[in-house]
């Protein structure tokens, strides 16, 4: 579509950029203390935002701005993601006690920003797109990470943020300019063109371009061995700040990971087909495999030496994206459905186990296991919450873990037997990383000494821990909703070679 | 003679560019990144790209560079010796960059490389100006929003106390 009847189907990143103004000019009318009311201009605008997905004719896929940005229902299934994951993270930001003497104006406008950001990440079919689309989350990611001007940790956290941000980046671009240079083009579809008419003459600079833009991928989602930042970015980062990393980046990342393998590696075929063609001259599935190896080896073998709560959930995302990145070397589209029923049950346990935390840390109490020994009898309902988040972590039914794990190790499995090593690879790292999630559970009801009085969390708190930990359960049995939401969704534009 | 222009230009980009990452004090290297910036702009003429030269001498040699040495002349007092920065593992380092280089190398000649007829382009802003209102309008807006969010934060992150 050309760029003007494009706007047609632009509504809801339209609404986003006027409520990231309107934020912006709100907070010129509130005094420091008051400032935090912009969240509730950004809510209003996420809001009008999703009805605004919803309205749009989901039969409709198409190109939009000349070829820059795919419309599908995909996309929409990404951004209304995004969204949920943005709206719960609001609500926590207005529970937590770090950001307490901060205006938070800023804070919420970067927000929205961030939001945009992660929009364009999960539709965009150019090269300059994505790389854009990348800067905006990243910048916006690094500002809200260092946002704790007066805590070294914070400044800590920002400034390695920018360092590896600024370095993964660059090889990414590097990358991209080898494909431009083999292709031509920065659209998606010609440079798979181009790929199929060169018919493996250039493979080694493909494998090479592969890796470095890879760099940048991974970077997003946090995956070995593009994840050094994470730890210490997120044990500094405020922890709303944390938990909303550690889901909505990754799942525009994602996003993004699966448009462009399938759109630029694939014949264009593959999600009409259940099995997926795919140009596997290249060795990029086998790449994809070994890098979900060592990510959730190594994020569940360093998790378990953690003392610090938000530092171990740290290394538990980690090994999380590892497990999500096991279903893409299965090449067919279960596994992309495997992802996505994945990234929703995420969402609501980490985002669950990371307000705990906060939840805990405004109590006067810390991040580390000593501040969370004895918790279970001092707040119950707190301590029962966190052991649902944590079951559901390690993916142990009837939770909604168990169900995400489920589908991904199914799709591994009916992929055939070349893929079997990495289903009990997998198996293993589940098992490994019952220790640690159990320890936590452990902790709260049989260390410390129990309390006689009791703690009951005010209304608000209660409202989000039930909000995050209900469908935590209810999508461990009854999934069906999400699982036809997902296979509505499962329909992206492709060009058929 | 187009020849050794480019030649001369290649070993100026390089060797300044060399100097930036191994001179330990950091004005001389903030000097260095000069003749790096005009080395490039350099060669986006030997490419036809006139504009991006300009653009390039503009932003980068006239805006960001000389942003950098007040960078480093306001944040350090020039008196203090301490203001160098030093490479660790340079044996390492260099046997890294050697294969990376070995691999790229080997990489770029084997590669049948996308080109076209080369035709002396008449003009270039004018496909510029296309472009970016034509095929890379989303884009160029969206570099606004970008910006935004850098500007928000650099205000927040230079406002002093509450």
């Amino acid at each position: 579509m050309n760029n003007l009847q494009s706007l047609s189907l632009y509504w809801p990143e339209l609404i986003l950029t006027v409520t990231v103004l309107v934020t912006i000019i709100a907070d010129l009318f509130y005094s420091a203390k008051e400032s935090g009311k912009t969240a509730l201009w950004v809510l209003g605008g996420l809001v009008l935002t999703y009805l605004a997905i919803r309205l749009q004719d989901s039969t409709i896929v198409t190109t939009l701005f000349m070829e820059n940005l795919a419309f599908d229902p995909y996309a929409s299934f990404f951004k209304t993601l995004i969204i949920l994951a943005t709206v719960f993270v609001i609500f926590i930001s207005q529970r937590t006690s770090e950001l307490d003497g901060y205006r938070t104006g800023e804070y919420y406008a970067l927000l929205a920003i961030m939001v945009f950001g992660m929009f364009l990440m999960v539709s965009a079919i150019d090269l300059i797109m994505v790389y854009l689309a990348i800067e905006i989350v990243s910048i916006s990611s690094f500002i809200l990470a260092g946002y704790l001007r007066n805590d070294l940790r914070s400044n800590e956290a920002s400034l390695k943020y920018v360092i590896y941000g600024a370095f993964s980046s660059g090889i990414m671009l590097f990358g991209l300019s080898i494909v431009f240079g083999l292709a031509g083009s920065t659209k998606f579809f010609a440079i798979q063109e181009a790929m199929w008419n060169l018919e493996g003459s250039a493979d080694f600079a493909f494998t090479l371009a592969t890796i470095f833009i890879l760099a940048g991928f991974g970077y997003k989602i946090s995956a070995v061995p593009f994840h050094f930042w994470t730890p210490d970015v997120y044990e500094g980062s405020p922890t709303s700040i944390t938990a909303y990393l550690s889901v909505a980046p990754k799942a525009a990342g994602f996003a993004l990971i699966i448009r462009f393998f399938n759109q630029v590696f694939g014949d264009g075929a593959s999600f009409m087909d259940p099995s997926l063609t795919t140009y596997t001259e290249l060795p990029w599935p086998q790449l994809l495999a070994v890098l979900a190896v060592i990510t959730m080896t190594l994020g569940n073998l360093v998790a378990m030496q953690q003392n610090n709560i938000k530092r171990m959930l740290a290394y538990s995302s980690i090994a999380h994206a590892g497990y999500m990145l096991m279903a893409l070397p299965t090449l067919s589209s279960q596994g992309v459905y495997a992802v996505m029923i994945y990234l929703v049950m995420y969402l609501f346990m980490n985002l669950g186990a990371f307000f705990v935390v906060i939840y805990v840390k405004s109590q006067g109490g810390g991040e580390t296991f000593d501040d969370f020994s004895g918790l279970g009898w001092k707040i119950p309902i707190v301590g029962i919450v966190m052991t649902i988040f944590m079951i559901s972590l390690t993916g142990i039914p009837p939770t909604a873990g168990f169900i995400g794990k489920f589908y991904i190790f199914a799709a591994v499995i009916n992929s055939g037997p070349q893929l079997y090593w990495l289903a009990i690879v997998g198996g293993i790292n589940s098992v490994i990383s019952l220790y640690y999630y159990m320890r936590v559970v452990k902790v709260m009801f049989f260390e410390g000494k129990s309390s006689e009085s009791v703690i009951v969390p005010p209304f608000a708190v209660l409202l989000i821990l039930m909000a995050l930990a209900i469908p935590t359960v209810i999508f461990g049995i009854y999934w069906v909703p999400i699982a036809n939401w997902v296979s509505k969704s499962l329909v992206l534009f492709t060009q058929v070679i | 003679m187009i020849d050794v222009a480019f030649w001369f230009v290649v070993i100026l980009t390089l060797g300044s560019a060399l100097i930036v990452v191994l001179n330990e004090k950091l004005v001389y290297s903030a000097i260095a990144l000069l003749f790096t910036l005009f080395g490039v702009a350099s060669l986006y003429v030997f490419l036809w790209a006139d504009f991006l030269a300009g653009a390039q001498v503009v932003i980068y040699v006239g805006g960001i560079l000389v942003l950098i040495i007040f960078g480093i002349m306001l944040t350090n007092r020039i008196t203090s010796v301490n203001i160098s920065h030093t490479s660790v593992q340079k044996g390492m380092g260099g046997v890294a960059v050697l294969g990376i280089i070995i691999v790229l190398g080997i990489m770029i000649l084997n590669t049948p490389w996308y080109q076209t007829e080369f035709v002396e382009p008449a003009q270039t802003t004018a496909t510029i100006g296309t472009l970016l209102m034509m095929e890379y309008l989303l884009p160029f807006e969206v570099a606004s929003l970008l910006l935004l969010a850098a500007l928000i934060g650099a205000a927040m992150l230079s406002r002093s106390g509450e």
